[in-house]
């Protein structure tokens, strides 16, 4: 188990600027998820610790050692790249201990380990084949397995599960987390899947165009998103954004005009009566009478007009208007009773309410 | 019936709408037959020539020979001071280093154009492929006085040395479309497994490349058993000809008196070419076939 | 930098010196020998052409004489220009259309291509060897093969065509079209490129196959077109083999069979002229470059590309 560290990494292509300024400390055993939309850098920061991209500037230390320089075998991590890049002109056997001859390792040293590795993973029984001959999850299970040969401090893995159909990228999803359990080592995984990252994480780094904008614990993001990019990355059905602009401002307490009504928060604004903000909630977390639902305490945001209805079964997905044309989308528990042209009154718990300002920052705790 | 068994039910029927008519698939065909007939039939008739004697040769058009015989090939084979199994031990020799020599130099060029990351790279390459352009009679005479001067000229080493610098970028650049094809993200793993270059080259890249190997192996042969000028140029004593140069003497001292004799050498020489062609037929033609597609 | 067939952006930039070291090591072979075997003699090929040189003299400078001579007074390089430009007009047109056509009917689904495809290859994987040629020698000699044949349908006594100068040409132009089956396997590759649906839209738009070939296919195939034109026509100019052994080295009856290289060869290796040989080496080289050079200009008015 060893620590790692990025200080104010950064990486050009020419004259492009794809990493500007990373700075993150990842504990020793941590699972740390970074995931961004496609383009944000997060591949990169991988593979700039991985090193197969050479660090523009700034520090990459692993264990305390810095290791820019220190060639990619040599940095103690293994990495399980997207499409496997499993060799296929070498046996699953061979593709495991390929990088252990290379490091001139004893052979019964590494057919130990070969072996060993192979019966975490139950493909013991495909050693002989080629990877021709494996369906797309087996393959998946050498690829980690050549990862876990090297017994590395460090497992990196770029989007490993993009290339599995829904079921298995569940599955192997599980059996990751279980190899985490099992094996404690760190893991960095980067995935654009905000529920692989929900599901996976001890930490997730939110990347946007090559900065950190949030890490913290999946949780933690969820509540409390820092700012309207994250607000909308993480969480599904999307956030959604309404615009709404002050109508009073007070000590502890915010008056707001939305589609024409006025609903109040308990939590002071900095800014003053007519600024335009942001109010964001979660299709999960509003509350629609006349469905079913009742909202004791909730700040009413009026009414709700269906336009469309999904149903899933255990959820029902209503996307619709409010008064002043304002899309809308309501996630509601279970199957509901409702069709397009439905007008609800919905409302939502105030702690549930997530306010951000023009800057798109998050305003208050 | 899903949306996609009738589409392709509707392509089916409409393909079937405008394939030619019987008449014409037939027509086609009987052309077909006949070219490749007109085409094939000289080469028959070396080879049944071969087998006949002399005044056949001259008042027959028939592929079978009125009176069999293989004397012919006795006659040819020790027709020339220095027979021709000497020359084809010759011709064998250069060959085998030619293939040698392309597919290491050739192999190490295209996989620094396409896989390592070097100042002047671009540079390089952009070279390489004006080469693949340029005819050789520009340099012709120089090359001639620079291996006359080391001491080279009756030997091999002109047919040979040069191929092992890379010096035909026709591989080179077959190489480089079929190094391209493969992931980089093996490559990677190489890296994190430890390999450098030279290791990446040896243990992925040319285990992966048997087939572009083969054929610029095979290409190599044929062109190099083929080849009359260089060894015409370079080589001056009988015993160090090629069966090319020696076929080249016979007619010459035959004065065409002995034409059997002539086909019997002509075809040994086309054997090997052709035994080539048949068990490699699929690669030559891929090989043709990408250089085209892919410039 | 800005560098062809780089596809990481940071070449150059970035690269450590292990990544010079080892990208230069595995490039050393081709350097040496684009240095010592193709730039390097190049140049000399130059210098030598301004020379009288011979081989066994140091060369004496003459300038531009050697060019002046081919130019004003040198009958036999007007006779090879015009030979070798003959066999050019004609064997590289007849080439590509006999390569197009065969490619067109074996892409029509037929049975059998593989072994049309194998039959029609086979002469020109051995068509530059000596044995054909001299096959070539014995098939249209006075008494050989092809009067044979016109003799035994027709009863048509024909001439020597090899020994007659008015056809002797025609014999190696015959030559070159026989080995049109390289072309033509590049056609083919070309020919399978081309989406099937696009003819299937084109049959549902109702265009009959005549139409379809003139709209689709031959628009379609312009840059295989060129590709082939381009790489036909440069060896066109490079052709030896056979007019040598035809001819036995001499380009004869009277110069008819005098291609360039021939003549080239000659002068250099027969009559020993380095200096005089390396000038009309350029001169062939700069006819070349000329063609390769016009062909890409003109391509941008033919030849059809999607990006």
């Amino acid at each position: 188990m060893t620590s790692l560290a990025l200080k104010k990494v950064t990486k050009s292509f020419g004259a492009v600027d794809v990493i500007r300024g990373v700075d993150l400390d990842i504990a020793a055993g941590e699972f740390v998820v970074f995931v961004g939309p496609s383009g944000c850098g997060k591949s990169t920061l991988l593979r700039m610790i991985a090193g197969l991209e050479p660090i523009t500037s700034g520090d990459l230390a692993v264990g305390g050692a810095r290791m820019n320089e220190v060639a990619a075998a040599r940095r103690g991590v293994a990495m399980v790249f997207q499409s496997y890049a499993l060799y296929p002109h070498m046996n699953v056997y061979k593709n495991m201990s390929f990088g252990l001859e290379t490091a001139k390792m004893p052979k019964p040293e590494i057919d130990t380990r070969v072996r060993k590795a192979a019966d975490i993973l139950q493909i013991t029984h495909l050693l002989d084949r080629k990877p021709k001959q494996l369906s797309g999850g087996q393959r998946q299970r050498v690829a980690i397995g050549r990862a876990i040969v090297r017994d590395p401090k460090i497992f990196l893995f770029d989007e490993p599960l993009s290339n599995l159909d829904a079921e298995l990228r569940v599955q192997t999803r599980v059996e990751i987390a279980k190899l985490h359990a099992d094996i404690g080592a760190t893991m960095i995984y980067v995935t654009h899947d905000q529920v692989e990252a929900m599901t996976l994480a001890d930490r997730i780094v939110v990347l946007r165009a090559g900065v950190i904008e949030q890490h913290g614990s999946p949780l933690d993001i969820y509540n409390k998103p820092v700012n309207r990019f994250v607000a909308g990355f993480i969480g599904s059905p999307k956030m959604n954004f309404l615009s709404v602009a002050v109508a009073a401002s007070q000590d502890d307490s915010v008056v707001l005009n939305l589609a024409g009504k006025q609903l109040t928060l308990p939590q002071p604004v900095p800014v003053g009566q007519g600024a335009p903000l942001t109010l964001g909630v979660r299709p999960e977390h509003i509350v629609a009478e006349g469905a079913g639902g009742v909202s004791p305490d909730g700040v009413s945001l009026g009414t709700f007009t269906v336009m469309h209805v999904e149903r899933l079964g255990g959820q029902t997905i209503a996307y619709g208007n409010l008064d002043d044309r304002q899309t809308l989308t309501v996630a509601l528990d279970g199957q509901r009773s409702i069709a397009a042209g439905d007008k609800l009154s919905v409302s939502i718990p105030a702690e549930r309410c997530h306010l951000f300002g023009e800057d798109e920052r998050r305003i208050g705790g | 019936m899903t949306e996609a068994t009738m589409t392709a039910a509707i392509a089916r029927s409409e393909k079937e709408v405008s394939e030619r008519s019987p008449l014409a698939r037939a027509f086609i065909y009987a052309a077909l037959v006949a070219v490749s007939f007109v085409m094939l039939y000289p080469l028959l008739w070396m080879i049944a020539s071969s087998f006949k004697p002399d005044d056949e040769i001259f008042t027959s058009t028939s592929l079978l020979p009125h009176a069999f015989s293989a004397d012919a090939y006795r006659r040819g084979w020790n027709g020339l001071s220095v027979g021709f199994g000497q020359m084809f031990f010759n011709s064998l020799v250069v060959c085998i280093l030619v293939v040698i020599g392309n597919l290491i130099s050739c192999s190490m060029a295209a996989y620094a154009f396409t896989r390592l990351r070097f100042r002047g790279r671009g540079f390089w390459f952009a070279l390489m492929l004006g080469t693949l352009m340029m005819p050789q009679h520009a340099v012709l005479i120089p090359q001639y006085v620079l291996f006359l001067k080391l001491g080279w000229v009756n030997t091999i080493m002109p047919l040979v040395v040069p191929k092992f610098l890379a010096i035909d970028a026709f591989f080179v650049f077959l190489m480089v479309q079929f190094f391209r094809g493969i992931p980089r993200e093996l490559d990677e793993a190489a890296v994190m497994d430890g390999c450098g270059p030279l290791r990446i080259f040896l243990k992925v890249i040319l285990p992966l490349s048997t087939p572009v190997l083969a054929t610029a192996a095979v290409f190599s042969f044929i062109w190099t058993w083929d080849d009359f000028f260089a060894p015409l140029i370079y080589l001056n004593d009988i015993e160090k000809y090629t069966a090319q140069l020696g076929l080249r003497t016979f007619v010459d001292a035959t004065a065409q008196s002995d034409w059997s004799a002539l086909f019997a050498m002509s075809t040994l020489t086309v054997l090997p070419v052709f035994i080539l062609f048949v068990l490699f037929q699929r690669l030559l033609i891929e090989g043709i076939a990408t250089t085209g597609m892919k410039r | 930098m800005a560098s062809m067939g780089d596809t990481s952006p940071d070449v150059g930039r970035f690269a450590r010196l292990q990544d010079q070291l080892a990208g230069y090591g595995f490039l050393a072979p081709w350097l040496i020998g684009f240095f010592v075997l193709t730039l390097g003699p190049a140049v000399a090929s130059f210098y030598l052409s301004l020379t009288d040189y011979s081989g066994l003299n140091a060369p004496h400078w003459v300038g531009a004489e050697n060019y002046l001579r081919i130019a004003t007074d040198d009958d036999r390089f007007w006779t090879a220009m015009n030979v070798t430009f003959t066999f050019v007009l004609l064997s590289v047109p007849l080439k590509l259309l006999f390569a197009l056509g065969v490619a067109v009917a074996l892409n029509k689904g037929l049975k059998g291509l593989s072994l049309f495809r194998a039959i029609f290859y086979l002469p020109s994987l051995v068509g530059g060897s000596v044995a054909i040629a001299v096959l070539w020698r014995q098939v249209f000699s006075g008494d050989g093969l092809l009067n044979q044949a016109l003799n035994m349908l027709f009863g048509y006594e024909g001439p020597s065509w090899i020994s007659n100068p008015s056809t002797s040409i025609y014999t190696l132009v015959l030559l070159a079209v026989w080995q049109f089956g390289s072309s033509m396997i590049i056609f083919l590759a070309g020919l399978r490129q081309i989406p099937k649906d696009m003819y299937e839209a084109a049959s549902l738009d109702g265009a009959s196959p005549a139409r379809q070939f003139f709209k689709i296919t031959l628009p379609l195939l312009t840059p295989v077109i060129f590709f082939n034109a381009v790489i036909i026509t440069i060896d066109a100019f490079k052709a030896f083999t056979s007019a040598f052994i035809i001819s036995d080295g001499t380009g004869g009856p009277i110069d008819s069979t005098l291609f360039y290289t021939l003549y080239l060869y000659q002068e250099a290796f027969t009559n020993f002229r380095f200096g005089y040989a390396s000038a009309l080496a350029w001169v062939l080289v700069v006819i070349i470059a000329f063609f390769t050079a016009m062909s890409f200009l003109s391509a941008r008015y033919w030849v059809h590309y999607d990006d």
